[in-house]
């Protein structure tokens, strides 16, 4: 669907008065071409819901010498490479619940707006008033030609239901501009992919395009040909860019995904997670974005993961008493599941070299995990889970740090200083008044 | 002494000189070094010479002021030789005529015809619903949150969707302060072009145009205090879309209200009136997307004459577009899903139907094996297999231009012609199978379905598209207006203004007598309760649009609408330039070159105890000037009793209105008149303004010169427009038969 901010921005881009915007200058970015150049920076923001069991997800000491407790324990191989972070809070009031603010303020720091959706508790809110730290990112990384990309963020979501609410977004471009992430790994697919796939397409027929012109030249009188050798001297010139841009390849071809794997069964979870996982490090390794955020699910989800043996929705085990040790033994081991999503993703990462640079790709960019809340059953937004794996920030890796009780949007901030962009504040600048967590 | 009898001589000689020299020998010496051999000028003077004026006229002129240099020293019997040899070679119209025959040019598809022919192609291959009659929304209220329905209490038709719901329900049946709506229905876009939608709502609400499964507008989230949402859509103009909204209530919210507004270009926002609005149903459309370059519009009207790399590019991107869609909506368009069994014998049928109505005719062997049998043998898989079809039959000269068959024209091109005639898209089934059935022979056969077309509102809005050009709407962008002199005339009477002059015209034209004449004689104007305080007319502060009459003036249909009267004006002061340039054009057929310098009006406040009238004369006093303005300023005084905005008055800086005028006629004579109203009177009786009209509309229905159909259509066509007492219908209908069964590419000889 088309969006336009004003009547002139539409009738411009449909080229009403002004030129078309040519289809073969809209050909993917080029992977390789940024051989020379300062090394890459990536992020990846992931996202699970319904907080974690805090002593089966902490480490007890602090320091560079810490033990991985249960739900961690999938990270074992990238200890020298990851960074917990306990005691960062999501200190935004306001309106909206827990889970609504949890996720809503999670990456935008600032309060939401009062509005329509009513949450278990409190008052009823809209969406966030800012935008996430992501796209802050990105619009730093895109206004600079050495690192823009031809995306500049993905969205990619697993199990995201379809609906469109403060528990179901994260990402925002700005106040009342929430993105949705998606879901379907085919329709990812087409989005990296499609324009590639469109101009094989169109390869396959040009020819027999000139040879339809040539016989239709052939009945006409002399001066209604010209018409057509002109437009036939334009189909050549398309064929020949196509043929010169075949040249210039990615780094990867598409992948091949599997048909069939529909997204809205919590059966196909884990399999849909491997394929957006895969096509999110070949999007990276063709440079199409340096911002990534994949979300598990959404605020208050009830995925219902059989595949661990668990029978009831995830949301409802969050809030089960402490004592409940089964339920306590079963949100370790979601929280492990989701752990394992995270490894499976560092270690793509880290087995493929950095595309026209050095080390893995890993070395050049950083995972950060988090959630909404940081237990469950009591709806804290203290002590928000926060792992940190890669090399991508300029950060001193292979440390759990304790915090006290301080403001996330001093994290965000320091997410965006590690790419160079000296933010002073970021979402509600009360809480950005200490200014950024040096982790380096 | 010597010099004196030299000079005595030289005078002698040179009327001797004249004496036997023919027209064209005069031109060789005194003419051709400006104008060239042929009138077709040089490289200091690059008018082509050629005209309106008549003979006489042309004579008195060059008697006047030829050669530039050295004028009035061609006269008398001089100036008549030369003037009659220049009439007759190159300047009049027959002239003109004969030394560049019109002929039917190879065209392409315009932008807006290959947009509709898109849509129309796509959409001859889902069901297209009857349209209801009703007008309105189909609204329906729910006991809950969100509409389900058991919960449905209320099952209606609104008239609009404006409402303002007491915050404990919108009707006694709806119990409780949680409630929902949903209203659906049909939406008639009356242009083409770009809507703004404002769905305002002080609750949650969601807003379906087209796009079934996508809102327009996703304002289901209350977030904030904003209560309208707006985004804009483009649509094509005459066509029913798919319309819903729905909203709800929450609980703790105080209030509750929903609209659905809209605003047109050069318009304000405003309801979506009834009018455009049925409770039906009707299929969504595939409206592309792909940017393109604008066509060449030099002769006045959009022609694809001309190909550029942006335009091959455009139509590459389109068709990759359609290849998409009908892909990933296969099931739903061919009835085949990809991985049905019997999708490898269906498919092929699928696409070769699609071929066949893209081309607008049936495929010969060698066709189908070309654009059917080889892809599907080569292709990878079946999707593929279609993907190459689509583009194949979109990216063929077959389809984009018209008429490349190279043969004579047969059923085929009539039913074709029809189609790109009256609605600028491709023969819809019905069309297309009379062709096939060999019933497009007889004149009757081809005018029931050209008449059958004309019904469509497809069909009546690419006529308001020509009415739009041949009243240049173009240039009445911006209204605005001195605000100390006209406090009151601001966006709001301007858009009721537009408003009004649509009715006039459609009034007119569809109306059982159609008659033309009233263009020019209407003494009503249509006016609302609004209006009609600005005009100073008698209506109620609320009424609806009418006819009035009273407190306006002397009216004469479109040439004193107020619309065009406030367009045709600066920002405090009346313009009789571009009025009588309006008259001279639209309805003289005249043409005008720009003029040979740019120059800024003189300033009223520089000429305070001038009238507009006399300051005009002034400043286009200079003989250069006079060649254009001579004609164009006689006319437009007509209108000097209709001020700024086009109210009446009788005095202008305390002197009375001088509303005299004159034209001459193409025959040379000359007819005076003082007032609109004369004036109306004889441009109604006038020869010249009926063949202004039709040369107008055919080339806009047409799009190819009305002379390339034959020598004698224009004729033709005006006795048969003056039999049929001046019906606009009629001649309409006449224009596109006409020219549905002329020959192939012919060069201006008659059929």
């Amino acid at each position: 669907m088309m969006r336009y901010s004003s009547r002139r921005e539409f009738l411009r881009d449909l080229g009403v008065g002004a030129a078309a915007a040519p289809f073969l200058t809209q050909l993917p970015s080029l992977g390789f071409a940024r051989d020379t150049g300062p090394a890459k920076q990536r992020l990846i923001i992931m996202f699970s819901p319904n907080g974690v069991i805090p002593q089966n997800f902490w480490p007890d000491t602090e320091g560079e010498d810490f033990t991985l407790k249960e739900s961690l324990t999938p990270l074992e191989p990238f200890k020298k490479q990851m960074l917990t972070l306990h005691g960062v809070c999501d200190k935004v009031r306001g309106d909206g619940d827990s889970h609504m603010r949890g996720i809503g303020c999670l990456l935008t720091g600032v309060e939401l707006f009062p509005g329509n959706i009513q949450g278990g508790s409190h008052t009823p809110a809209g969406w966030a008033k800012g935008l996430s730290i992501d796209q802050e990112i990105k619009n730093y990384l895109q206004a600079n030609p050495a690192t823009k990309t031809r995306f500049g963020s993905l969205e990619f979501g697993v199990m995201v239901p379809e609906r469109a609410d403060t528990w179901t977004r994260m990402v925002y471009t700005g106040a009342n501009k929430p993105i949705a992430p998606i879901n379907d790994p085919y329709q990812m697919l087409n989005k990296l992919y499609g324009r590639a796939k469109d101009q094989e397409a169109l390869k396959s027929v040009l020819d027999e395009v000139r040879e339809d012109l040539d016989a239709v030249k052939g009945k006409l009188g002399a001066e209604d040909r010209r018409l057509l050798e002109e437009h036939a001297a334009f189909v050549r010139e398309m064929e020949q860019q196509l043929q010169a841009a075949k040249a210039e390849k990615n780094v990867v071809p598409a992948p091949e995904l599997p048909p069939g794997v529909k997204g809205d069964s919590a059966e196909n979870m884990p399999r849909l997670s491997q394929l957006q996982i895969d096509l999110l490090v070949n999007a990276f390794q063709n440079d199409f974005s340096r911002i990534a955020t994949l979300q598990y699910t959404n605020s208050v989800g009830g995925a219902k993961m059989k595949w661990l043996g668990i029978t009831e929705g995830h949301h409802e085990l969050s809030h089960k008493e402490d004592k409940d040790t089964a339920a306590v033994e079963q949100l370790t081991k979601i929280n492990k599941w989701f752990c394992e999503q995270l490894a499976a993703l560092a270690k793509k990462l880290s087995e493929t070299p950095e595309p026209g640079g050095e080390g893995s790709m890993l070395d050049h960019t950083t995972i950060v995990w988090t959630n909404e809340l940081g237990k469950g059953n009591s709806h804290t937004l203290d002590d928000i889970p926060f792992v940190l794996v890669g090399g991508g920030l300029g950060f001193r890796m292979g440390r759990s740090i304790k915090y006290r009780k301080i403001p996330h949007n001093r994290l965000l901030l320091a997410l965006a200083h590690g790419f160079g962009h000296r933010l002073e504040r970021f979402g509600n600048p009360d809480l950005s008044a200490d200014g950024f967590l040096n982790l380096a | 002494m010597k010099i004196l009898v030299f000079f005595i001589g030289f005078l002698g000689a040179s009327s001797a000189w004249a004496d036997d020299q023919s027209g064209e020998q005069i031109y060789a010496k005194k003419c051709l070094s400006c104008h060239g051999k042929n009138g077709e000028g040089s490289k200091d003077h690059p008018e082509l010479l050629i005209g309106d004026r008549s003979l006489e006229k042309l004579t008195a002129y060059v008697a006047r002021s030829m050669p530039e240099d050295k004028p009035g020293t061609c006269i008398g019997d001089e100036a008549k030789k030369v003037s009659a040899y220049i009439y007759d070679a190159f300047y009049s119209r027959a002239a003109q005529a004969r030394n560049k025959p019109p002929h039917i040019e190879l065209a392409r598809l315009t932008v807006g015809q290959f947009r509709n022919a898109i849509a129309d192609l796509v959409a001859s291959f889902k069901e297209t619903p009857k349209p209801d009659e009703r007008r309105g929304l189909h609204a329906e209220y729910f006991n809950a949150k969100r509409p389900k329905d058991d919960k449905r209490v209320v099952d209606r038709v609104d008239p609009v969707l404006d409402a303002v719901f007491p915050a404990d329900g919108p009707t006694p049946e709806v119990k409780g302060e949680e409630f929902s709506g949903r209203w659906t229905g049909t939406l008639l876009a009356p242009e083409t072009g770009v809507y703004e939608f404002n769905l305002e709502s002080v609750n949650g609400a969601r807003l379906f145009i087209n796009a079934p499964d996508q809102p327009l507008v996703d304002a289901w989230v209350r977030s904030g205090d904003e209560k309208a949402h707006r985004e804009t859509l483009y649509l094509l103009a005459g066509r029913l879309y798919p319309v819903k909204v729905e909203f709800f209530k929450e609980k703790k919210e105080k209030a509750a209200s929903v609209a659905l507004k809209w605003k047109l270009a050069d318009r304000v926002e405003e309801v979506v009136p009834q009018d455009y609005l049925s409770p039906g149903r009707a299929s969504d459309l595939l409206l592309i997307r792909t940017a393109f370059p604008p066509d060449d519009k030099s002769m006045g009207y959009e022609r694809g004459n001309l190909v550029s790399k942006a335009w091959d590019e455009a139509t590459t991107e389109a068709a990759l577009e359609v290849a998409g869609y009908v892909t990933s909506h296969l099931r739903a368009l061919s009835g085949v899903a990809l991985d049905a069994a019997d999708a490898k014998t269906k498919l092929p049928s699928f696409c070769r139907k699609f071929t066949e109505r893209a081309f607008r005719r049936p495929l010969t062997p060698e066709q189908v094996s070309f654009f059917i049998d080889r892809p599907f043998a080569q292709a990878k898989d079946l999707e593929a297999a279609v993907k190459k079809c689509v583009l194949l039959a979109l990216k063929s000269p077959r389809f984009l231009y018209r008429e490349v068959g190279g043969a004579e024209p047969d059923q085929f091109d009539t039913a074709a012609r029809i189609a790109f005639g009256a609605w600028d898209s491709l023969p819809d089934t019905e069309l297309f199978e009379a062709a096939r059935a060999g019933k497009l022979g007889t004149r009757e056969e081809i005018l029931k379905q050209i008449e059958r077309l004309l019904g469509t509102p497809r069909a009546h809005a690419k006529v308001r598209q020509f009415y739009q050009q041949w009243l240049q709407m173009d240039r009445l962008h911006e209204l605005s207006k001195n605000a100390k002199r006209f406090p009151e005339f601001n966006e709001q009477i301007a858009s009721d203004l537009r408003r009004s002059l649509d009715l006039f015209l459609d009034d007119v034209t569809w109306s059982e007598a159609s008659d033309f004449r009233q263009f020019v004689l209407a003494d009503y104007v249509f006016l609302n309760g609004r209006l009609a305080k600005f005009y100073k007319a008698d209506l109620a502060e609320d009424a609806p649009f009418q006819k009035a009459l009273g407190g306006l003036g002397q009216h004469a249909g479109l040439l004193t609408h107020p619309l065009l009267m406030a367009g045709f004006a600066y920002d405090s002061t009346t313009s009789p330039i571009h009025r009588g340039l309006f008259v001279a054009r639209s309805l003289l057929g005249r043409r005008f070159r720009p003029p040979p310098e740019a120059v800024t009006p003189l300033s009223p406040e520089l000429l305070p105890d001038m009238t507009t009238r006399e300051r005009v004369s002034l400043q286009t006093k200079p003989q250069a000037c006079q060649s254009c303005h001579a004609t164009i300023n006689p006319l437009g005084f007509a209108f000097e009793n209709f001020d700024a905005v086009g109210r009446y008055r009788n005095t202008e800086q305390g002197k009375p209105i001088d509303a005299s005028g004159f034209y001459w006629t193409r025959g040379g004579d000359t007819v005076k008149f003082n007032g609109a109203r004369q004036l109306g009177e004889s441009l109604a009786a006038a020869e010249e303004t009926q063949a202004a009209f039709i040369e107008h509309l055919f080339h806009f229905m047409i799009k190819q010169p009305v002379l390339a159909h034959g020598l004698d259509r224009p004729e033709t066509l005006r006795q048969s427009f003056i039999q049929s007492g001046y019906s606009i219908r009629k001649l309409l209908a006449e224009i596109i038969a006409s020219s549905a069964t002329v020959g192939a590419r012919n060069q201006g000889k008659n059929p």
